[in-house]
């Protein structure tokens, strides 16, 4: 028995000895499934819930003010002629016309005499999903108080959504004038005579062209019936047009956001692949991160400076640079949000590129693309007002994005997967969003 | 440097798990060396002390459980009980149980009873050893802000319990050395180790199942020169079915309130499995006084109607329904006995065949441009198995001063040795993957007995080492627990994502008491 016992002990130590841990499973590549859902968690993509539910009568509203040119000092201009739901609530221009331009769409037209507005019209898709930085410099935010200087000082709103809309009014380019116009009845425009500092005549003003429409007074005693018509304020007015972008601008059911709601079969394998590529080697998660694929963060993408310019940096576009003299801001834009990306083409602040496609290979080398951009891909109207001297392409790539700097070597079958991918990203009702444009509205005046 | 025993495990796409309480005749399965609780170490075993060697060693306490014709050893009436508790390391886990048990014969006819209650903790995420492991903070930025007035339950801390009960008849066929006999075990379930661990990031996993194992059984002996020769038989049918309840609580964005938020998502896991079992055992006496020597060969084969969609590595809702499973062992056993010493060693090669694979739901489009329709296969996985079990004991027992009293020692050893390879089969991708890979599981058992003329007192543990659980990790989403285990049956899982094990030790004791009857 002795024996016995000796060979187990023996047998234990050697037991001990040899199988303390076992060999890792190695060798099976993850599936696509398995590495976007970890890629997920990693970028903290997060489904998104819905909107939340509008006051039918605030819509109506806001609804009948987005398309009504009686906002601009011109009446010539609405909310909607820069975000047209046939334009996907962007343009389709590399730079906006405002104010004194005709016809609509990518084909809209400068007026004489007058300037682009400097920047890209943004979609107003999923505006109201909650974004914390409004414009493409980021200066409405609800991180604190707005960058300095102050342009205006905004009366309290419901939300950043209400206060966006309240600005377009203020902008002479965009909706308010020049100083001498006259209206399309050829009357005075009253809200040009103001100076820039008085921002609150200048929406008493348009309250005032309201409050005389009748159609509108019954508008707004239906949604603020608590308000005398006199008491009226355009944070109101604002608040109705955020309202009615809440109710019927949301769009948030693309394939992409059916796969995030645990459909594995709802993008296809290009997608996936594109997908993994995203949130991965192509590092496009780096920026486009969080719930909306993007619009928490800032980055200068080497984006080619075309247009008239902003602020004191004009005929260049400094973006939050202007506003914030840090080294980081110099040219950094707010990093859009994803869904519906394929619809709102022209791309980044100036609408300098024009397909995804292109996109994608200027994000694959950032350096090459920008000193080598051909200004002929740009559209006529907009292609002389490229600066593609040296001194501003280095001034470009001085403050180049670190995260942009390494190329990606990306191959043309991987860019052709990221395009697919940002296709997904598509939601499925936002590809015909014609039918919520009004017949008329209240003023009379064109809708179109 | 990982924890000692953290894995990178690739895992996923097909995973069925027989969660069948584990008998005797059943052979288990598993692709990733994840611990196991001891749950189905219900009943008492002469052998437990001595690595469970069986073949070739009879085990009187044991025995009649595994095939009901065994009963025929029964002498008398008996009633017994053996308080067991199992426990992760780590405070990862563990349960207790407490049957009793009646035993009894008349004349020709035997029979056993026995009912057992059971809790089983809820299973946790290994917590970390020493000082420094106290987990990693949520950055408050990215925290879910609760302000969700919806209820959401939070983890379920509570033990939860199992019946057992069993029943068994038999018969010593007159003028024959055969009997026959039927078992019954029925399980009510509601607790089975690890399951709540399989879905990862879930608040909470209500289980609510059943499992019925039905055994019939034979055993004939023969009388030779140097002693009996036995020749046992068995057939048993084995159906589980649970339902798990599982609350997840999903993190999304709100957009009327801009922040994020957490809602609760119920699903309903359907898990179902049946097995049938063929099993035959012989045994002769070897020249040498004392020495028996065995042979096992066993067929188990299952299907898997219905399998729950598990959460593994976050990877929800992949389809993971049907698949079956051949399974077999061939063992060879010897034992001895002489005087008051005892040894028994087996050896058992258990080669198994699998394949399970996954249906499209709806139409899909593959890589090629093809589509696949719906109930099509879009990944199939073919396992081939080829593992092996050694166990090994010793005995004595030492007459105690006084006269009637033994004093009984066990050592034992068991060594599972785990291989395997994989073909998988991507139909959406295209793809096909290989895999080999194997581990080892080592249990070291001991056992004290103390009998007397009336009764005797018995206490046996085993210590299972070789296999993790997996750990807490950080996630920006707050999901806890982003891996799997599983406890108390089989786990076939193909291998497809990363899963991070922390290598715990699974702990049993038993104190079995068996008193006579009059």
């Amino acid at each position: 028995m002795t024996r016995h016992v000796r060979t187990l002990c023996i047998l234990v130590v050697l037991g001990l000895a040899a199988c303390d841990d076992p060999n890792p499973i190695e060798g099976v590549p993850e599936s696509l499934d398995a590495q976007l859902r970890r890629q997920f968690a990693q970028w903290n993509i997060v489904p998104i819930g819905p909107s939340p539910m509008q006051d039918p009568a605030m819509v109506a509203l806001g609804r009948a003010l987005m398309f009504d040119k009686i906002l601009s000092g011109n009446r010539d201009i609405s909310c909607a002629t820069c975000h047209d739901p046939a334009q996907y609530l962007g343009d389709g221009l590399a730079l906006a016309v405002g104010t004194g331009g005709s016809g609509s769409g990518p084909a809209r037209t400068l007026g004489a005499g007058r300037a682009f507005v400097p920047r890209n019209a943004p979609t107003l898709l999923n505006s109201s999903i909650g974004m914390p930085y409004i414009f493409w410099d980021g200066r409405l935010t609800r991180f604190g108080p707005p960058p300095p200087p102050p342009d205006v000082v905004l009366p309290a709103t419901a939300n950043l959504l209400a206060a966006q809309a309240m600005l377009p009014v203020l902008n002479r380019r965009e909706m308010r004038g020049e100083k001498g116009d006259v209206d399309v009845f050829g009357n005075p425009n009253e809200f040009a005579q103001f100076e820039d500092t008085q921002a609150t005549a200048i929406w008493q003003g348009v309250m005032q062209r309201l409050v005389a429409v009748p159609g509108y007074v019954t508008l707004f005693r239906a949604a603020f019936p608590s308000i005398p018509a006199s008491s009226l304020r355009f944070q109101d007015m604002a608040t109705a047009i955020a309202a009615f972008q809440t109710d019927a601008l949301m769009k948030t059911g693309s394939p992409f956001d059916r796969y995030l709601a645990r459909d594995n079969n709802a993008l296809s394998v290009e997608a996936k692949r594109g997908g993994v590529l995203f949130f991965g080697e192509a590092r496009c998660s780096q920026c486009h991160n969080g719930p909306f694929l993007g619009g928490r963060d800032f980055a200068n993408s080497g984006v080619p400076q075309i247009g008239p310019g902003v602020g004191q940096a004009a005929p260049l576009d400094k973006g939050r640079g202007e506003l914030l003299d840090f080294q980081f801001y110099q040219f950094a834009f707010r990093v859009p949000p994803l869904r519906n990306v394929e619809l709102t083409a022209p791309y980044f602040h100036n609408g300098s590129f024009a397909t995804l496609e292109a996109v994608v290979k200027h994000y694959n080398d950032v350096t090459t693309s920008l000193r080598t951009f051909d200004p002929s891909t740009l559209p006529a109207s907009v292609r002389d007002s490229y600066h593609g001297d040296a001194a501003t392409i280095n001034a470009l790539l001085a403050s180049l994005d670190g995260r942009l700097q390494a190329p990606l070597h990306l191959t043309d079958a991987q860019i052709a997967d990221l395009v697919t991918f940002l296709k997904s990203l598509t939601d499925p009702t936002a590809r015909d969003l014609t039918g919520i444009i009004p017949a008329s509205v209240p003023s009379g005046l064109p809708v179109r | 440097m990982p924890p000692s025993g953290l894995r990178a495990v690739c895992l996923v796409v097909a995973l069925i798990c027989l969660v069948s309480p584990a008998r005797a005749q059943l052979i288990p399965i598993k692709t990733v060396p994840i611990a196991q609780g001891d749950q189905f170490q219900l009943f008492p075993a002469n052998n437990l002390g001595m690595g469970s060697a069986s073949i070739a060693l009879a085990d009187s306490l044991a025995d009649p459980f595994a095939n009901p014709a065994l009963g025929t050893r029964i002498a008398g009436a008996r009633l017994f009980s053996s308080p067991t508790l199992y426990s992760v390391s780590r405070n990862a886990g563990g349960g207790r149980s407490l049957p009793f048990a009646v035993l009894a014969r008349s004349r020709v006819w035997y029979g056993v009873l026995a009912l057992a209650l059971q809790q089983v903790d809820p299973s946790r995420p290994p917590q970390p050893e020493g000082l420094f492991g106290l987990g990693v903070a949520v950055p408050d930025a990215i925290r879910p802000v609760p302000v969700d007035p919806s209820p959401i339950p939070g983890p379920d801390l509570r033990a939860h319990g199992n019946e057992y009960a069993f029943a068994m008849v038999g018969r010593d066929l007159p003028g024959t050395r055969t009997s026959i006999a039927a078992s019954v075990l029925w399980t009510g379930l509601h607790a089975l180790d690890g399951v709540d661990l399989l879905y990862a990031g879930s608040q909470r996993v209500a289980q609510n199942g059943h499992a019925l194992d039905l055994r019939l059984g034979a055993v004939t002996a023969w009388r030779g020169e140097r002693g009996d020769r036995t020749l046992e038989a068995l057939v048993l049918r084995n159906d589980f079915a649970a339902t798990h309840t599982v609350t997840y609580a999903d993190t999304y964005w709100d957009p009327g309130v801009e922040a994020f938020r957490q809602r609760a998502r119920i699903e309903h896991n359907v898990d179902q499995t049946q097995t049938w079992g063929l099993h035959f055992k012989y045994t002769v006496p070897l020249t040498a006084a004392g020495w028996r020597i065995g042979w096992i060969g066993t067929l188990n084969r299952s299907s898997h109607p219905k399998i729950p969609n598990y959460e593994l590595a976050n990877v929800p809702a992949i389809p993971r329904d049907p698949g079956y499973t051949t399974a077999f062992d061939f063992g060879i056993g010897v034992s001895k006995v002489r005087g008051r010493a005892t040894f028994g060693a087996d050896l058992v090669y258990e080669p198994i065949r699998s394949y399970t694979w996954a249906d499209a739901t709806e139409p899909m489009s593959t890589v090629s441009g093809d589509t696949l329709a719906a109930g099509a296969k879009t990944i199939e996985n073919h396992f081939h198995f080829s593992n092996a079990v050694l166990r090994l004991g010793a005995g004595r027992d030492i007459e105690l001063p006084g006269g009637g009293k033994l004093f009984g020692l066990q050592l034992g050893l068991m060594l599972r040795s785990v291989h395997y390879n994989l073909s998988q089969r991507d139909n959406v991708q295209d793809l096909q993957r290989r895999l080999t890979t194997g581990w080892m599981e080592w249990t070291p058992t001991w056992g004290l007995s103390l009998r007397f003329a009336e009764f005797e007192i018995r206490y046996a543990g085993r210590a299972t080492h070789g296999a993790g659980r997996p750990q807490s990790a950080f996630s920006p989403v707050t999901w806890a627990g982003r891996d799997v285990a599983l406890a108390g049956g089989t786990i076939l899982a193909a291998p497809n994502g990363p899963l991070n094990l922390t290598h715990v030790n699974t702990t049993t004791h038993q104190i079995s008491l068996s008193l006579p009857l009059r």
